[in-house]
C-alpha cells in the first residue's frame, strides 16, 4: 500500500479558519495540528486574525531539496522488481 | 456500437450539464433520452422500464444536501427492481466526487470538471485517456517580428555612440570568466560528451582559472558542503518517473484566443530532480517556458563544479550534467532559458547553455554591476562576450532591469537596459527588453502607483515602444512587490499584472508563484500552479478585450523618455562606460545602487 505522504511532491499545505482570540493563538494551533499529524518540518505560510478568528495556511514539508523522494525511488523500485 | 442513453437530472432545475453530455453522445452516434428534472427514482425506474431498450442510465446531481442518502436510496431500488446487472449506471454533477460514487455502488461517479469525452468513454466501454494534445504547442521565437529600429533617433544616436565607446573598450580586454568561456567554447564537444566520451582537453586547462571550489573539485573531488552526489537509485528512479509521467503528459495553452504573451515561470529549487517535477507541473498547467535560477553563491565562484549534483538550499547549480537531465525532461515545446546575467561566470553559462540546447539566455552589464554585486568592469568584458556568444549560439536574450528594486528609477534602469540591448544588437545578438512591472521603491516615494497598479507600468511599456521596435517581456516576475503571503492575494496580483501585459499585447512575461513573498522554505509545486491557473482564468475572462490605462501612462511614458535620453547624455559625459556606472550616472549609492566588488581587478589586458 502506497504511504500518502510519500506521495507529496514537496510540501503540504493546510489552509482553515481557527475560531481563536488572536493570531498568535492561531499560529500554535496550526503548528500544533501539523505536528500531531506527524510532521516535523512545519510552518505557517500565513496567517491573519480579524474578527472572530484566525484566517491560517500551515505548510508541513514532505521533502526538502536535497532529500531522498520516495515518489521518486518507488519508481526505482518498481524497475528493479 | 449504438447505445441507449437514459439521462436523468435528480435536481429541481440543474440539468445543464447532461444536456451538454447528451448533445455530446447524440454527436457521438448514441440514442438518447433526457428526462426531466425532479423526477422521483421510482419514476426513473419506472421510465426505465418502458423504454424497450436501456444500456446506460446517467444521473446528475449538483445540490450537495441529502446527495448520500438520496443516491443510496437510488441505488436499492435499482438492486430491488433488478436493473443493476442489466445496465451501467453513472452519476455526475457538482455534488458528486468518484469516491462516493464508487462507495455507494455506481458504477461510475463524474466529479466537477469532467469533460464530455470522459462520460462517452464511459458509454462505450473504453478507457478514458486525457487528449495527449489537449493543446498543441510549438516553440515562439519572440524576436522574429522586431526590427530593432529606433523611433526615437536622438536615443538611437546616443547609444550609437556608447555602443562604439564599449566595443573600443572592450577589444584588448580579458578576464577568468571570458577565458573559461572561450575554453568551454573551443575544447568542448557536447556530443561526445553526451557519448559519455569525455571532456577532451577542458579540463587541462580549466583549473587553473578557478577560484578555491572548484579547484578543490578538480583537484580532490571535494564538493561544496551544501551538495552531494545523486545514487544510481535516484537517477533509476528519475528516469522511470519520466517515462510513465511522459507517456500522460500533455501541455496546456493558457492565452485562450490571443497569442501572446507567453507565459514563463522560474524553478530553481536546488534540487534537478524536484526541479524536473515543478516543470513537468508547469507545463503540464500551462507554463510556455521554465527559468533556470542558479544559486546565489554560484554568480560570485570563478567556474563550474562538474557531475550530477544535489543542493540543499535555493538555486540549482549548473553543471553541464544537471543542465543535460533538465533538457531532457522538457516537452518539445518548453523554451528553456538559463540566466546568466550577473555574475563570474555569465560568458560559461551562455556557452553551456547554448551547448546544452537553451531557447534563450539573460544579460545585463548594469544590473549584474549595480544589483547584483559584480564589479563593473569585469561585468562589462564579461557581458560583453557573453553577447558574442549568445549570438553564436544563436540565443535571444533578456536584459532585466531588477536595479529597480534596490531604489534605482525607471529611466535610469531603461537607460542601462537599452545601452546593453543596443550594444547587443551592434553585435549581431537579439535582446529583449525586460521592465519590471513592479511596485518599486522609486514608485512608492513619488507615489505614482497612488491610484492603480496600471498607469506607471502601461507607461513604461509606452515609453520603450516609443524609442525602440523592440521585442518586451516584463518580468522578472510581474507584479514584483505587491505580493503577499496570502496565497489569493498573490495569485490575484499576479493574475491581474498578467492581464495588463496581456492588454498591453507584450511578447511575454515571467510569473511567479504564490510562495513569492514567503521566505520560510522552498516554493511548492501547488504554489506554481496557484498562479498559472490564475492567469488562465484571467486571459479567459478578457479574451481579446483589455485593460485602458488613463492619460496618465503617457504622461509617465513621457517622463521616462526625457530621463533615459538624459542619462545616456551623462554617461556620455562620463567619457567611458565603467566609469559612468561607478559615478552612478546608470543609479547612484543615494539610489541604493552600490557597484559590486566580485571579480574586481580580474580584467587584464591581452
Amino acid at each position: 500500500m502506497i504511504n500518502p505522504q510519500h506521495q507529496i511532491m514537496d510540501a503540504l499545505d493546510v489552509e482553515t479558519f481557527f475560531v481563536c482570540d488572536n493570531e498568535q493563538q492561531g499560529r500554535n494551533l496550526m503548528i500544533d495540528m501539523l505536528k500531531s499529524w506527524g510532521f516535523t518540518d512545519v510552518d505557517i505560510v500565513f496567517a491573519q486574525h480579524v474578527g472572530p478568528g484566525t484566517r491560517i495556511r500551515g505548510r508541513a514539508y514532505a521533502y526538502r531539496p536535497a532529500d531522498k523522494y520516495a515518489w521518486l525511488l518507488r519508481e526505482a523500485a518498481k524497475e528493479a522488481e | 456500437m449504438k447505445k441507449v442513453v437514459v439521462l436523468a437530472p435528480i435536481d429541481p432545475v440543474h440539468d445543464i450539464g447532461l444536456k451538454m453530455i447528451g448533445r455530446g453522445l447524440v454527436e457521438a452516434g448514441h440514442e438518447i433520452l433526457l428526462l426531466q428534472p425532479d423526477l422521483k427514482p421510482d419514476e426513473i425506474i419506472e421510465m426505465i422500464f418502458s423504454r424497450e431498450k436501456v444500456d446506460i442510465l446517467l444521473l446528475s446531481r449538483t445540490l450537495g444536501y441529502g446527495v448520500g442518502e438520496l443516491l443510496a436510496r437510488f441505488i436499492d431500488l435499482t438492486d430491488a427492481a433488478g436493473l443493476r446487472s442489466k445496465i451501467k449506471i453513472g452519476i455526475g454533477g457538482m455534488a458528486i466526487r468518484p469516491e462516493l460514487a464508487a462507495e455507494l455502488g455506481f458504477d461510475a461517479g463524474f466529479g466537477p470538471g469532467t469533460t464530455v469525452e470522459e462520460v462517452i468513454c464511459f458509454v462505450e466501454g473504453r478507457e478514458y485517456r486525457p487528449d495527449p494534445f489537449r493543446s498543441k504547442k510549438s516553440k515562439i521565437d519572440m524576436t522574429a517580428n522586431y526590427d530593432y529600429q529606433y523611433l526615437n533617433s536622438s536615443i538611437g544616436e546616443k547609444l550609437g555612440r556608447i555602443s562604439e565607446m564599449i566595443i573600443d573598450w572592450a577589444k584588448n580586454k580579458t578576464s577568468p570568466g571570458v577565458k573559461r568561456g572561450i575554453l568551454r567554447d573551443e575544447l568542448w564537444d557536447v556530443e561526445r560528451w553526451r557519448q559519455r566520451l569525455g571532456n577532451g582537453d577542458l579540463y587541462n586547462y580549466y583549473p587553473e582559472l578557478c577560484s578555491e571550489i572548484p579547484q578543490k573539485y578538480y583537484a580532490s573531488g571535494e564538493l561544496h558542503p551544501q551538495t552531494r552526489r545523486f545514487t544510481i537509485e535516484e537517477a533509476r528512479g528519475l528516469e522511470k518517473y519520466l517515462e510513465e509521467t511522459k507517456a500522460r503528459m500533455s501541455v496546456l495553452k493558457l492565452q485562450h484566443t490571443r497569442k501572446k504573451p507567453l507565459v514563463f515561470n522560474q524553478y530553481g529549487t536546488g534540487c534537478p530532480f524536484m526541479d524536473i517535477g515543478h516543470i513537468l507541473a508547469s507545463e503540464a498547467w500551462g507554463a510556455d517556458g521554465v527559468v533556470h535560477f542558479d544559486p546565489s553563491w554560484g554568480a560570485r565562484t570563478e567556474g563550474f563544479l562538474d557531475g550530477f549534483l544535489t543542493h540543499q538550499e535555493d538555486g540549482t547549480v549548473i553543471t553541464p550534467a544537471n543542465l543535460n537531465r533538465i533538457h531532457n525532461s522538457l516537452e518539445k515545446s518548453t523554451l528553456w532559458q538559463i540566466r546568466a546575467h550577473r555574475g563570474l561566470n555569465t560568458p560559461e553559462t551562455v556557452v553551456l547553455a547554448g551547448k546544452i540546447g537553451a531557447d534563450l539566455t539573460k544579460i545585463n552589464i548594469c544590473y549584474g554591476s549595480l544589483g547584483a554585486g559584480t564589479d563593473p568592469e569585469r561585468m562589462t568584458i564579461d557581458g560583453y562576450h557573453s553577447i558574442l556568444f549568445a549570438q553564436k549560439y544563436n540565443m535571444p536574450f533578456d536584459v532585466v532591469t531588477n536595479e529597480e528594486l534596490a531604489g534605482v528609477p525607471a529611466y535610469k534602469a531603461f537607460a542601462g537596459m537599452l545601452i546593453v540591448s543596443d550594444l547587443a544588437v551592434r553585435l549581431g545578438a537579439r535582446p529583449i527588453l525586460q521592465p519590471l512591472f513592479a511596485y518599486s521603491p522609486e514608485v512608492m516615494i513619488h507615489e505614482y502607483m497612488e491610484d492603480n497598479f496600471i498607469d506607471f507600468n502601461a507607461g513604461k511599456i509606452f515609453a520603450l515602444r516609443n524609442i525602440i521596435n523592440a521585442p518586451i517581456w516584463p518580468g522578472a516576475p510581474i507584479g514584483f512587490l505587491t505580493h503577499t503571503e496570502d496565497r489569493v492575494q498573490s495569485a490575484t496580483t499576479t493574475a491581474l499584472h498578467a492581464c495588463l501585459a496581456m492588454s498591453l499585447e507584450v511578447d511575454a512575461i515571467s510569473i511567479a508563484s504564490t510562495d513569492e513573498a514567503y521566505s520560510g522554505g522552498p516554493i511548492s509545486v501547488p504554489a506554481k500552479i496557484d498562479t498559472l491557473r490564475a492567469v488562465q482564468d484571467s486571459f479567459r475572462f478578457f479574451g481579446k478585450a483589455g485593460i485602458h490605462p488613463t492619460d496618465q501612462a503617457d504622461k509617465y511614458a513621457e517622463q521616462i523618455i526625457s530621463g533615459v535620453e538624459e542619462t545616456l547624455e551623462n554617461v556620455l559625459a562620463a567619457g567611458d562606460f565603467v566609469t559612468a556606472i561607478h559615478k552612478g550616472v546608470l543609479g547612484s549609492r543615494e539610489e541604493g545602487a552600490y557597484p559590486g566588488r566580485a571579480g574586481k581587478d580580474t580584467v587584464t589586458t591581452k
